[in-house]
């Protein structure tokens, strides 16, 4: 039996299932929840299940979303024939918050992993294979992040997309913004100087 | 608390909470480790780029008594191994050698030998090296270190010693040969000829002056898989997770 009544035992339980939450964070957040008014109890709840509800994959970029298709797809202003494949949503979003990319997105949902036991067959690579001819893609850019379970899938697409009869690309790799030279390490400095841009004088 | 540093191979690394890393590594002096790199997915100078998959870095860490959690305090990259994320194949093999290594050694069993057979095969990956040839080499190595190697020296049913003639026959249940008077061939008791009996011996000795010597052909390399995949799947009692992904 634990230290708290039973209700609130099980919060703390169901809490430490979500990733990166230990007991103590888990009995933390019980503990203010239980301080705050109803209101919050119940919002929290609301959205929990609503979300599990309402939010799924949108059926072109398989993007989460509330409504099929999503925003980006039925965007009409957005350029046609150039897609960005993103490991998660979560990359989807760092780009599309840039305003810097105005093409379309597919989202992975991970990247090759065999210790984690992610093969091709557990990505949405099929989607994306049937989205080249039906959409008229003429680039694709290969913005998985620069891990190694990144570049193993940014490789693997490159290769099957090879004979596809598109533009593949990978987002350029090196010294990030606001970086410091003497704290990179090689294969940083590597690629940097390997990708290195012409500078307009 | 006293800090240690030293050369590692990340073998898994996880991340936790907003912006901290669990990692595993194997360290050329402690073995296998995990600990916990604070702030590492934000850090550029203590952590910068060198807690990735395979990396080999120079770790510093402490331990703090927690469990067999330690403190990674920081790291330099020596060589990301970039030829192991060039193609899904490499990054296949590689990962099924971090799987057999984290199952013949457990948490703090260090072995130096180990931590060398790993780099050099992680080297020869990134050299572009594929395929059963470097997969054999490691197998055997691996298991030998792990206190897995096949019996070579004699049948281990009438004790005749083998003198590097003839064919003998792998006995899984044993863990050795056996003389083909004592077994015989078939598909679960594969058999060995004189040039795989001599190159498995150096595999698991370790001896790779004599084995690139001797040469390594796609007979003897198949011969070998054989028998390491009867060995491997009845020693350690599971189909390693990987596997799949290197048919």
């Amino acid at each position: 039996m634990g230290i708290y009544p039973p209700p609130l035992e099980n919060l703390i339980r169901q809490l430490t299932r979500l990733p990166g939450i230990g007991q103590k964070s888990a009995a933390r957040i019980a503990l203010y929840i239980l301080g705050r008014d109803r209101e919050l109890a119940d919002e929290l709840a609301k959205s929990l299940v609503e979300v599990k509800d309402r939010i799924r994959f949108c059926s072109t970029c398989y993007n989460l979303t509330d409504e099929d298709p999503c925003g980006v797809c039925a965007d009409e202003t957005r350029a046609n024939g150039i897609l960005c494949v993103v490991e998660g949503p979560g990359d989807q979003l760092a780009l599309e918050e840039s305003g810097c990319f105005r093409g379309r997105y597919h989202v992975l949902h991970g990247a090759l992993s065999p210790l984690d036991g992610v093969g091709p067959e557990d990505l949405k690579i099929p989607g994306l294979l049937r989205r080249l001819g039906r959409e008229k893609i003429h680039e694709v850019i290969l913005a998985s992040n620069p891990t190694a379970e990144g570049e193993a899938t940014a490789s693997y697409l490159a290769r099957i997309l090879g004979d596809k009869g598109v533009k593949v690309t990978r987002i350029a790799l090196g010294v990030p913004m606001g970086g410091d030279l003497k704290y990179m390490d090689r294969m940083t400095l590597e690629h940097a100087l390997n990708c290195r841009i012409p500078v307009r004088t | 608390m006293r800090s240690v540093i030293s050369p590692a191979i990340i073998l898994r690394i996880r991340e936790f909470g907003e912006s901290d890393l669990l990692v595993s590594f194997f360290a050329e002096d402690a073995g296998r480790l995990k600990g916990v790199a604070k702030g590492a997915r934000r850090s550029r100078r203590r952590f910068p780029n060198c807690l990735d998959l395979f990396c080999l870095s120079r770790m510093e860490y402490v331990d703090r008594g927690k469990g067999d959690m330690l403190f990674l305090d920081s790291c330099r990259l020596i060589n990301p191994f970039a030829g192991l994320r060039s193609d899904f194949s490499a990054l296949s093999l590689g990962s099924y050698m971090v799987e057999l290594t984290e199952i013949l050694f457990p948490v703090g069993v260090g072995d130096r030998r180990m931590f060398a057979l790993l780099r050099r095969a992680f080297e020869a990956l990134d050299q572009g090296e594929r395929g059963d040839r470097l997969r054999v080499i490691f197998e055997g190595r691996a298991m030998s270190l792990g206190g897995y190697g096949i019996g070579l020296e004699c049948c281990s049913r009438c004790g005749r010693p083998y003198e590097g003639r003839g064919r003998a026959v792998f006995l899984r249940t044993r863990g050795a040969i056996g003389c083909l008077r004592c077994a015989k061939e078939n598909a679960m008791t594969p058999s060995l000829d004189p040039p795989a009996m001599g190159a498995l011996a150096l595999i698991q000795s370790g001896d790779w002056k004599a084995l690139r010597r001797m040469g390594l052909g796609p007979e003897v390399v198949s011969q070998i898989r054989e028998v390491l995949k009867l060995h491997i799947a009845y020693r350690l009692g599971e189909k390693l997770k990987t596997t799949r992904y290197l048919e």
